[in-house]
């Protein structure tokens, strides 16, 4: 199998950065040692090697973070907000000192946007390297606030945990008075996430739907979904772009109730145990598909599932991209992304 | 150039430590400096190792195929990881680690000039990691009701504004400020949170502004019985000595390892409470125990007790139950810089440990105090100077800017206090911290001994003195975790940076262990070659 492993090394390293190609294999090669074969997670060493940053109230690029735990449930959130505009600041504050007390805005909207990171459910947290830089990429992109769910993962606490940490999060995110902006004074909500993050928006949406609880918009990057059956893309695609069906079914089994199968609802939205949306009223979708990711059969049906049940949804297929491609801003695939997202979420800011 | 840079917009004031990669450049950078592509990541590769890092990888890619799964998490398992921040070393370590015997192979060209896809010049700055003040979090809880909420952020407001004015001279408006702090206090719960540690601050406030502002109060000193009732309550009601203590030892065993003769110097020995688990573990050892010496440093008595000599006894009771052969040796000494290498006894044959814990910061006060006992450090030549600090800049020259950076840092230890339902009493425990507020906000001069300073200036400060680092790995990593289990919080969290290990409360750290050894200095005979 060596042989065939140099030419998949090859083929990675013809269509992505030299950058892109180190930092992802580095994840897939570690993340390699901490998946046990007996399902359990090398944890102490993951948290070792995983690469944290602090929070920063000094304003980097116009964005500035802040975590905030909630004593209840001991769940941490990153908040990324932008520097006020030289117009907008009244009193000149020490620094470090966030107007927590007004709206973001009694005039403008301005888009709050609740993000879930990725790691198959497993791996990375809200402090991670990785994703405190995209989720600062996102507020300055949007010019809103980012909300990022350091969500409990498994195999540790499986499903439905981590969905309820995003419930809980989307209610305090909407009871929060210094999150409203418009004139209509609400807090407008959207809901994003990679990977496992897309899968946990996912079903935040479903149940905001459910319960009619207001969410603008989902974005979906490269969604984690599945089901028992092999698709084309998985066979084709195994191996091949730093991913392993293996492995994903490695994911799945740590995630999933025990015992149970990729057909699970919380995996496969429109398959056989899975629930119609018709007539609800889900959030319109911008789903982004990379299409050398063996995952994609599966986005592209949950895809045609929205468009059949009559959701709005807009599919972003990104031909040549790889997982991970957004991490970095070395190709184009990230320069589309990020347009894309800023349109989607303008066109819902009027 | 993307459509992306439209949106970068560099903050008026925002402190960024990398202030190169401007968007329009598309000169390639130094070869020999750090990626900056990598570094937004979290690791730390010089551009022009790229392609070696990269051949690496896929050589360790090709070893690991190689090897089933069990075999793997069964190495992982035994194994101890250094500084996975330095990916070349880390990925060479695993490469060493998996033995490997396969010859490397040919080197793939490492196609950069892509059919498809070019390297865009980044169009993003490094996000410096600036240390700042973590905001708001621990004044946000859902058990409060939103009305409460207000006060607080209300409270914290108005002590920044009094910290201000209390900068500015502006005495009159800072008294009136207090004034509204403790109508403000009157209003949220004293009992937790912000009312409790807000308290404390006004406190120091007033006090700050009653007396003395410029020239700063002078603590009330306590008895040395005092100082060690609230040493002891703040042991037990939160871990962040233990793991001072735990880290320390574990570095410490290691540095001795196959030594015969070692000693110990104690920096602040206190009740000697780190010891009796290092006794006990030398005792264990592989090839027995080595002859320990302890040296512990602390105040002279002001109660007639010599507390230095009963700590003493103590210990070398608990070594000869378990078979250590042991010396001890009290330094009676007010102040660190007082002592005198001689005092310390070392003899050339000995392995010495220096260890610190959160004693080096109060050295920096003024005049050269710090570099004269690292420089004498040095001269001792240890095997390991551990040095455990405070995370935070209460150091800084701006009044304004230490009161905020405290005010955050102490929330979230108080925080962390209150979280502990299992540890009972912790009012003197709070004390103690009280005390250290205290020092911080109303002290100046030689009389402000709390100087905390940030592990990323610890760092420099070593090197430039002469000290190597000396990595904390992931087995001191998985055991202070262990440590955490005993308390019942949830929100402790061991963090790993670049060889040094943070204790914090959730994703704020607010210890750090490092630890280092002397360069040896050159010897005038070498110096001719």
């Amino acid at each position: 199998m060596a042989g065939s492993n140099e030419i998949n090394a090859n083929e990675a390293k013809k269509v992505v950065p030299l950058h892109t190609w180190i930092l992802i294999s580095n994840f897939k090669l570690a993340y390699n040692m901490l998946r046990r074969p007996d399902g359990t997670f090398n944890r102490e060493l993951a948290e070792f090697l995983d690469r944290k940053v602090l929070a920063n109230t000094v304003p980097v690029d116009g964005v500035y973070s802040f975590d905030v735990v909630d004593r209840a449930t001991s769940l941490l959130n990153r908040i990324y907000r932008c520097a006020p505009r030289e117009s907008e600041s009244g009193r000149q504050l020490g620094a470090g000192i966030i107007e927590l007390e007004k709206p973001l805005s009694s005039t403008e909207i301005v888009p709050v946007i609740i993000f879930f990171h990725g790691g198959s459910f497993t791996h990375s947290s809200a402090n991670s390297a990785i994703y405190d830089t995209f989720c600062r990429r996102l507020a300055g992109l949007v010019h809103g606030v980012v909300v990022s769910v350091n969500y409990r993962r498994s195999p540790e606490h499986r499903f439905p945990s981590a969905y309820e940490d995003g419930w809980e999060t989307l209610k305090w995110v909407h009871s929060r008075s210094w999150l409203l902006s418009g004139k209509d004074s609400k807090v407008h909500v959207y809901l994003a996430g990679d990977s496992s993050g897309g899968n946990i928006a996912h079903h935040v949406a479903h149940r905001a739907a459910v319960s009619g609880v207001e969410v603008l918009g989902n974005i979906l990057l490269h969604p984690l979904f599945g089901g028992e059956e092999r698709t084309e893309s998985e066979r084709k695609l195994d191996g091949k772009y730093f991913v392993k069906l293996q492995d994903r079914d490695w994911y799945w089994r740590a995630f999933l109730p025990e015992g149970e199968t990729r057909d699970h609802p919380a995996c496969n939205i429109f398959g056989p145990r899975g629930s119609s949306l018709e007539g609800l009223n889900f959030p319109k979708s911008l789903v982004v598909v990379a299409g050398l990711d063996l995952v994609q059969d599966w986005q592209l049906s949950y895809v045609e599932g929205l468009q059949r049940s009559g959701q709005d949804v807009k599919l972003l297929f990104l031909k040549k991209a790889t997982i991970g491609f957004y991490f970095l801003p070395n190709n184009e695939h990230f320069y589309t992304l990020m347009e894309e997202m800023k349109n989607f979420i303008k066109s819902g800011v009027c | 150039m993307g459509p992306y840079d439209s949106s970068i917009s560099p903050a008026a004031g925002s402190s960024n430590s990398s202030s190169s990669a401007c968007s329009s450049s598309t000169k390639p950078p130094p070869p020999d400096q750090m990626d900056h592509l990598l570094a937004g990541a979290g690791y730390k590769v010089r551009s022009n190792e790229l392609n070696q890092v990269a051949e690496r990888l896929q050589h360790l890619e090709t070893v690991m195929v190689k090897s089933l799964p069990v075999d793997i998490s069964e190495m992982v398992n035994d194994a101890v990881y250094y500084n996975p921040t330095d990916l070349a070393s880390w990925v060479d370590s695993l490469l060493t680690e998996l033995n490997t015997n396969v010859t490397v192979p040919e080197p793939v060209p490492v196609n950069t000039d892509l059919s498809d896809l070019h390297e865009f010049p980044s169009g993003m700055n490094v996000y410096g990691s600036n240390h700042a003040p973590e905001m708001h979090g621990e004044f946000s809880q859902q058990a409060v009701t939103p009305l409460e909420e207000d006060v607080s952020i209300r409270l914290v407001h108005v002590l920044m504004t009094c910290a201000e004015a209390v900068q500015r001279g502006d005495l009159s408006l800072a008294s009136l400020l207090i004034d509204d702090l403790q109508a403000l206090l009157g209003r949220v719960n004293s009992g937790c949170g912000i009312g409790k540690v807000g308290s404390f601050f006004v406190d120091a406030l007033s006090q700050r502004v009653v007396n003395s502002p410029e020239n700063g109060v002078v603590q009330v000193e306590l008895t040395a019985y005092e100082n060690e009732i609230l040493y002891h309550h703040y042991y037990e009601a939160c871990p962040y000595l233990k793991f001072a203590h735990f880290t320390a030892n574990q570095a410490i065993l290691e540095a001795f390892d196959g030594q015969d003769c070692v000693h110990v110097i104690d920096f602040n020995l206190m009740q000697g409470l780190q010891w009796p688990a290092l006794i006990q573990a030398l005792a264990l050892r592989p090839g027995g125990p080595p002859l320990l010496r302890l040296t512990g440093i602390g105040p002279p008595s002001n109660d007639g007790r010599d507390s230095l000599r009963e700590i003493g006894l103590k210990l070398a009771e608990l070594a000869r139950s378990v078979n250590v052969r042991f010396a001890f040796r009290g330094v009676a000494a007010s102040r660190l810089d007082d002592v005198k290498p001689w005092m310390l006894q070392v003899s050339p044959k000995e392995a010495v440990a220096v260890n610190s814990i959160m004693q080096l910061h109060k050295l920096l006060g003024p005049g050269p105090p710090i570099d004269l006992v690292l420089d004498w450090i040095r001269d001792l030549n240890p095997r390991i100077l551990m040095v455990v600090e405070q995370e935070s800049n209460h150091n800084q020259p701006e009044f304004l800017d230490r009161f905020t950076e405290s005010l955050y840092y102490y929330s979230t230890m108080f925080d962390s206090l209150d979280a502990c339902t299992a540890q009972p009493e912790k009012s003197l425990a709070e004390l103690y911290i009280q005390r250290e507020i205290c020092n911080v906000v109303c002290c100046e001069g030689s009389a402000r001994v709390e100087r905390h300073e940030p592990l990323v200036r610890w760092r420099e400060r070593l090197t430039s003195a002469g000290f190597a680092p000396l990595h904390l790995g992931s087995n001191a990593f998985k055991q202070a975790r262990m440590l955490l289990t005993l308390f019942s919080a949830e929100g402790y969290s061991v963090e790993e940076n670049e060889g040094c290990l943070t204790l914090g409360w959730h994703s704020r750290p607010l210890i750090a262990a490092s630890a280092w050894q002397a360069i040896p200095k050159p010897s005038p005979a070498t110096m001719g070659r």
